[in-house]
């Protein structure tokens, strides 16, 4: 098979069309994770600078992009090599500040001690055979490590790892803790935009907020009002947001209370959450399995709707419903049923 | 004087000297630890050599993977698989650590028989008489193949054998009836749960954080979870999202920031908390791998038990589901063959094997089928066209 284009035709237009003000939520279920979706977002967005001869990137009319990542349930490392993939190199993206990543999951909760790095050596380079011979050019990024004193305590003022702007925190309860977190996202935004210039836009994009509402709950006075509220506030910062949420069918359809069982707090809040955010969005993209069970070729299913957000008239957005498949290689295909 | 015995040939002794020397300073030289055919990151054993050959394609659990073990019933063969895994990273010289149960559970390891390779040649021996041979120089590559799916399996099978005598073995083989007896099994830490006013987790964690960021570079840790939130052991506060939830939460944290020496095994009650329910599935969104497994209700009849491919084969003691497999599903999922595949597991005294499902042909429906065969089906002669 020929090697696919980063950015799959058909995904194209919904991906690097981001109108201002808008709301593009994605959803996932436990086998149909987004994570390829959200790198194919920052993939449109930031990929034009690095290769602007690239032909994708008619649409973008010479507007520079700019991307904060705010990830509750994913690493930096994680984003960092799958990005790669797509042959965007997120800490020198970081460097230029076209790049932010705030990590919401690390020390979400419990703030961890300041540890050295796991050894370099282990993992990052696959199999070698002469062992005498380090692989050139792996390590140099490491290299100013060793010099400080290894394993001490007491430096986490110190920056972290390149490229993570900022860790989040949670403390206390309810909306205070929110409003912190809030502040800390949005100077990371403000420190973006200082270096901003005229026409430039920024995209901001929450990975699974729905986390912090399922780990903390109404019994720490934070609900899907709450969550709403915060998403909302974070919203106005940027010039386009993109949320993604996990809705297995547990965390919607048990709040009807159908199935005659009482919808516990966690289901409930969640439900009211995720549909209240589909109803503000301009579009909600869905991820699910296949419902006629796995296949070998197709790794699920994306439909793509318009959200009760979008404004009529002027802004149109084609419906549309598609396969798609992820390779082993990373790259992925985005094909109608049939088609191949 | 020599320092050499005389009866010993130079060439073996040279041999042996240079194998460790140069298998040491390669960069996944920690026993028990090996790339992954797939893409080549570091992976683990899990103990079960069929649960390995499941993990798409990677031949075992990569590094900084949570595996998360669900069982439906009254029965405990999530438990044998936990015991192999803490007995595989005893016999590999890791660190294990178990969470909430006292020491008893770690004098019933299973006993050592050897490595699985060893065993798996001893069974197909037996085996070879009644199996047709097609080409036997790709025997092993086959069976590496057949349940790995990998396409980078070791190419030639001169270079397999090699690293077959020179490497230490990645799996082991366990017996049920013994008890394991290992010099490092003093080596594991047993995490109590503490009753206390805030999350009955944050002490667990604590430690976990301690003991792993305290310890060497090359340590490889294992973390042990039985029955999480089985009310017997947890307090009754512990299954609120807010402590359950931000613990798996912050030990993913944990884990990938030490992604390169820490893996997890947790195994989950299903029939206390349903999948169904919100909560189970954040846990599961939570987790890199998520397994269920469905044993079939006990019979005494051993033969009505259905699926067993043919009556010389143990039958299945139950059906084996796969919700979300590390790494493969992280990237999206799909592309992997034995996805959505159904899968049957057999636990033995000696091994838990995991194969696909497959219904036998209707034992003891013999008269249906003669009468089916001859007046069900009309006759060409009847026909008409």
């Amino acid at each position: 098979m020929p090697s696919q284009p980063p950015l799959p035709p058909l995904l194209a237009p919904y991906v690097s069309t981001l109108p201002d003000a808008s709301l593009t939520l994605v959803s996932s279920i436990l086998g149909a994770t987004s994570n390829w979706l959200v790198l194919r977002f920052l993939h449109a967005a930031l990929s034009s600078q690095s290769a602007s001869t690239f032909g994708a990137d008619d649409l973008q009319n010479g507007i520079k992009k700019k991307v904060v990542l705010v990830s509750f349930m994913r690493s930096y490392e994680f984003w960092k090599t799958e990005a790669k993939r797509l042959g965007l190199d997120l800490t020198r993206l970081a460097e230029k500040h076209q790049f932010a990543f705030i990590d919401g999951m690390s020390e979400l909760f419990y703030a961890q001690s300041p540890a050295p790095t796991s050894s370099p050596g282990m993992g990052s380079s696959p199999r070698t055979t002469l062992p005498m011979r380090g692989p050139p050019g792996a390590v140099p990024g490491r290299a100013p490590q060793p010099t400080a004193p290894v394993g001490t305590m007491g430096n986490p003022a110190a920056k972290q790892e390149p490229g993570i702007a900022k860790k989040l925190h949670f403390s206390g309860r309810g909306l205070a803790s929110l409003d912190a977190m809030e502040k800390d996202i949005a100077l990371v935004i403000e420190q973006q935009k200082t270096q901003m210039e005229e026409g430039d836009e920024l995209v901001l994009i929450i990975d699974q907020p729905d986390l912090l509402l399922a780990t903390t709950g109404p019994s720490m006075g934070i609900g899907a009002t709450e969550m709403s509220e915060w998403i909302t506030g974070l919203q106005q910062l940027a010039h386009a947001t993109i949320v993604t949420l996990a809705t297995d069918t547990p965390l919607i359809h048990n709040a009807s209370g159908l199935g005659g069982q009482l919808a516990t707090p966690i289901e409930t809040e969640h439900a009211a959450f995720a549909i209240g955010l589909a109803h503000r969005a301009r579009s909600v993209m869905q991820l699910r399995t296949l419902e006629t069970g796995a296949a070998k070729d197709v790794s699920g299913v994306l439909r793509i709707s318009r959200g009760g957000g979008l404004g009529t008239g002027e802004d149109n957005l084609e419906e549309r419903e598609a396969l798609y498949f992820i390779q082993r290689d990373g790259g992925v295909t985005v094909f109608g049923r049939g088609e191949s | 004087m020599s320092f050499r015995k005389r009866n010993i040939g130079l060439s073996p002794g040279v041999d042996r000297n240079a194998v460790p020397n140069t298998a040491q300073p390669a960069p996944e030289g920690t026993p028990g630890i090996r790339p992954s055919p797939d893409d080549g990151r570091p992976t683990t054993s899990t103990g079960t050599r069929s649960l390995d050959n499941l993990l798409a394609g990677h031949a075992g659990l990569p590094m900084g993977k949570l595996l998360f073990i669900e069982e439906n019933g009254t029965t405990d063969f999530a438990g044998a698989l936990l015991r192999y895994y803490a007995a595989e990273g005893v016999i590999q010289d890791q660190k294990i650590h178990v969470v909430g149960v006292p020491e008893q559970w770690g004098r019933t390891l299973p006993g050592l028989i050897g490595s699985a390779e060893s065993l798996d040649e001893k069974r197909s021996d037996r085996r070879k008489d009644d199996r047709m041979k097609i080409a036997w120089r790709y025997e092993r590559l086959g069976e590496f193949g057949a349940v790995a799916g990998s396409r980078d399996a070791p190419s030639t099978p001169g270079e397999q054998d090699s690293t077959a005598k020179e490497a230490p073995a990645f799996c082991h083989a366990f017996d049920l009836t013994k008890r394991l007896t290992h010099p490092s099994i003093t080596n594991m830490s047993f995490i109590p749960l503490m009753p206390s006013k805030e999350s009955p987790f944050a002490a667990i964690l604590k430690r976990l954080q301690t003991a792993i960021t305290s310890s060497p570079a090359n340590t490889i840790h294992r973390i042990v979870v039985p029955s999480l939130l089985n009310p017997t052991m947890y307090p009754p506060g512990s299954c609120q999202p807010e402590n359950v939830l931000q613990f798996l939460h912050a030990l993913k944290a944990l884990m990938s920031a030490h992604a390169t020496r820490v893996t997890a095994m947790i195994t989950f009650p299903l029939s206390l908390f349903p999948r169904s329910s919100g909560l189970v599935r954040w846990i599961e969104l939570l987790s890199d791998g998520v397994i269920e497994l469905c044993p079939f209700p006990h019979s005494a009849d051993a033969t009505a038990t259905s699926g067993a491919a043919t009556s010389q084969e143990e039958p299945p003691q139950g059906m084996l589901k796969t919700h979300r497999l590390p790494v493969l599903h992280e990237r999206g999922g799909g592309s992997y063959q034995n996805v959505g595949q159904d899968w049957a597991f057999i636990l033995s005294r000696r091994r838990f094997e995991i194969k696909p499902f497959s219904l036998p042909p209707a034992e003891g429906d013999t008269e249906a089928q003669d009468t089916a065969a001859a007046g069900g089906m009309p006759k060409k002669s009847d026909l008409e066209f």
